[in-house]
């Protein structure tokens, strides 16, 4: 009770630090007071690059970084394996594949990028979970990996050879893409907190239930859903950023447990604060060119997930 | 609750239950014997309504149990397997809180205190908030018990609850179902392994072979050389042991 309230409050403080860090550091740094003094009206300039540049940024990041870390717990919680995420199963990378096809082919419409990273997220999902991969934790990431490069190697072929994923990121990002995954990401993440009972129910084997009365399949689709909507728009307005998903929960546990009523939360102020680090500091590693976030987090993340598996991550879920 | 000229089976395959009609007696402790495979645990779940007869009814107060919703079965009947599951780390008293599941709306969150009460009759109240994994065998199976009692059925069924226990932990666990049903005229349904443990327990016996009921009846009904050694096609004897009474002994070496 005590460590999980120490990480919370850790947690909130490091990401509030880390926020006004990153609206000082960048191509121009300033200080707390030129910060101070800006938002007092004496800085006009740099209260314009602030507000225009970096602050939409930095909410971009904590709210993607929330989904992203979000989508991953439950995806865990609904295929009972810690490894799951959408971006290692394939479940990203077909949105990419589906927004790239919908641009060519399709007249632009609202929401447009939205609608088709959400379908080709379900298209995974339905190429990706029956019984033998739910059965089967290997199985499920083996598939999924596989369909994952599948996904990424139609991708490059329909745009030559260009890496598409580039041209999306953090960079360059404005309040209209900020305000939506502002929108879509508020009601995504308060369905989260809404469902978060239904993952730690679903630490039950289906049978039994079943026998008390729930509607599994229902609640399992319903879970999924929620995984492809909060992957499905963080891809529309950054592409796909690896790994989040698996790293954030599993540090989640380690700190405060294994109730999804307090993974989840913890994980959104997790998966946020670890973004907007890494976008923080791959905007200012190689100045005046910068990093992507989803190449610090491959670089990163690799290890990571290799550690898990070494050190029985995987294997600290009964399967049968 | 009864079976009504129940059969079972997969379509092309011999029946798994053939012709099945008794009746569970309120208020008691029955339990089903009978060998591997005769169709003990399949009677089970088409008593829960968790799987349905090909042909005939299965009724719980008259009414046919494959009209009630899930929730109201589950409001009924409980069950505790003879092995459980978890995919992953569950405290003792989220465990019972899923029995609390068939009286609370979907998303509910449900409140700690609830639970108390029941892990308090099977003596664990101050284990709510262990991990299951730190329990030993005998304590989680009381955890399930607890989860079972959670849904407050009138019906306890248990399939094969001592098979993992050790001899002390069995008796533990027997003992707590007596005094449940004792207390709380709760009618128990119990899928047993052991012979002797079934006859020393229950108020009404039934003997099954090959899905077939061969006797249903009291203790004294079923302590009878010729009718088990048919049944479980074993030369069986029955000793009298001294301040315990009839006991069932099989004589191949």
């Amino acid at each position: 009770m005590v460590k999980e309230r120490s990480a919370y409050i850790v947690i909130c403080i490091a990401l509030f630090l880390t926020a006004i860090l990153a609206l000082m550091l960048g191509t121009q740094f300033y200080s707390v007071s030129q910060l101070w003094q800006a938002l007092m009206g004496n800085q006009p300039a740099v209260l314009s690059t602030v507000l225009t540049f970096r602050l939409p940024r930095i909410i971009a990041a904590m709210i993607a970084g929330g989904m992203l870390a979000s989508a991953g717990a439950i995806s865990q919680s609904v295929f009972r394996n810690r490894l799951a995420d959408p971006t290692i199963l394939g479940v990203t990378s077909a949105g990419e594949l589906f927004m790239l096809i919908g641009g060519m082919v399709l007249p632009a419409f609202v929401l447009e990028k939205q609608l088709l990273a959400l379908i080709g997220g379900l298209v995974a999902f339905a190429l990706l979970a029956n019984r033998q991969t739910l059965r089967h934790p290997y199985q499920l990431i083996i598939v999924g990996v596989a369909l994952n490069l599948t996904f990424m190697a139609l991708t490059q072929l329909f745009t030559k050879g260009i890496n598409v994923s580039s041209s999306l990121g953090f960079n360059g990002i404005t309040w209209s893409s900020v305000d939506s995954l502002l929108i879509m990401g508020f009601i995504g993440l308060v369905a989260v907190l809404l469902m978060a009972p239904w993952a730690n129910d679903l630490k039950l084997p289906d049978e039994q239930l079943s026998a008390v009365g729930v509607p599994v399949t229902a609640m399992r689709l319903g879970l999924l859903a929620l995984v492809v909507y909060l992957s499905a728009d963080v891809t529309a307005a950054v592409g796909t950023i690896p790994f989040i998903g698996i790293i954030v929960p599993n540090i989640a546990r380690y700190f405060v447990g294994h109730d999804y009523q307090t993974i989840l939360p913890f994980s959104m102020l997790s998966g946020a604060w670890l973004l907007l680090t890494i976008d923080t500091i791959g905007r200012i590693v190689v100045l005046p060119s910068e990093l992507s976030a989803a190449t610090i987090m491959a670089v990163i993340g690799g290890p990571f997930l290799i550690m898990l598996v070494q050190r029985g991550g995987f294997h600290g879920i009964k399967t049968g | 609750m009864e079976l009504k000229q129940v059969n079972y089976g997969y379509p092309g395959s011999k029946n798994l239950i053939t012709d099945f009609t008794a009746e569970v007696p309120t208020g008691k402790i029955l339990s089903i014997i009978g060998q591997n495979g005769a169709g003990k645990s399949t009677l089970l779940k088409l008593l829960m309504g968790s799987i349905s007869p090909s042909s005939g009814t299965v009724e719980i107060a008259g009414q046919p149990i494959a009209a009630l919703s899930n929730r109201k079965r589950a409001a009924k009947i409980a069950l505790v397997s003879q092995q459980h599951q978890v995919y992953d780390e569950m405290t003792v008293k989220e465990v019972v809180k899923t029995g609390r599941l068939p009286f609370h709306s979907l998303l509910a969150t449900i409140p700690d205190d609830e639970v108390q009460p029941f892990l308090k009759t099977v003596d664990l109240a101050d284990a709510s908030d262990q991990p299951l994994s730190s329990l030993s065998g005998g304590q989680q199976q009381r955890v399930w018990l607890a989860a079972a009692l959670a849904q407050e059925p009138q019906y306890l069924f248990l399939d094969e609850p001592t098979t993992y226990l050790d001899i002390r932990y069995q008796h533990d666990l027997m003992a707590l179902i007596q005094k449940l049903n004792a207390e709380q005229q709760l009618t128990v349904v119990m899928v047993l392994h052991d012979i002797n443990q079934a006859l020393k327990m229950s108020d009404q016996l039934w003997l099954i072979k090959a899905g077939q009921l061969i006797k249903a009846g009291s203790p004294a009904a079923i302590l009878d050389e010729q009718l088990l050694s048919d049944a479980f096609e074993l030369p069986i004897r029955i000793v009298t042991i001294e301040n315990y009474g009839p006991y069932v002994i099989q004589l191949t070496a």
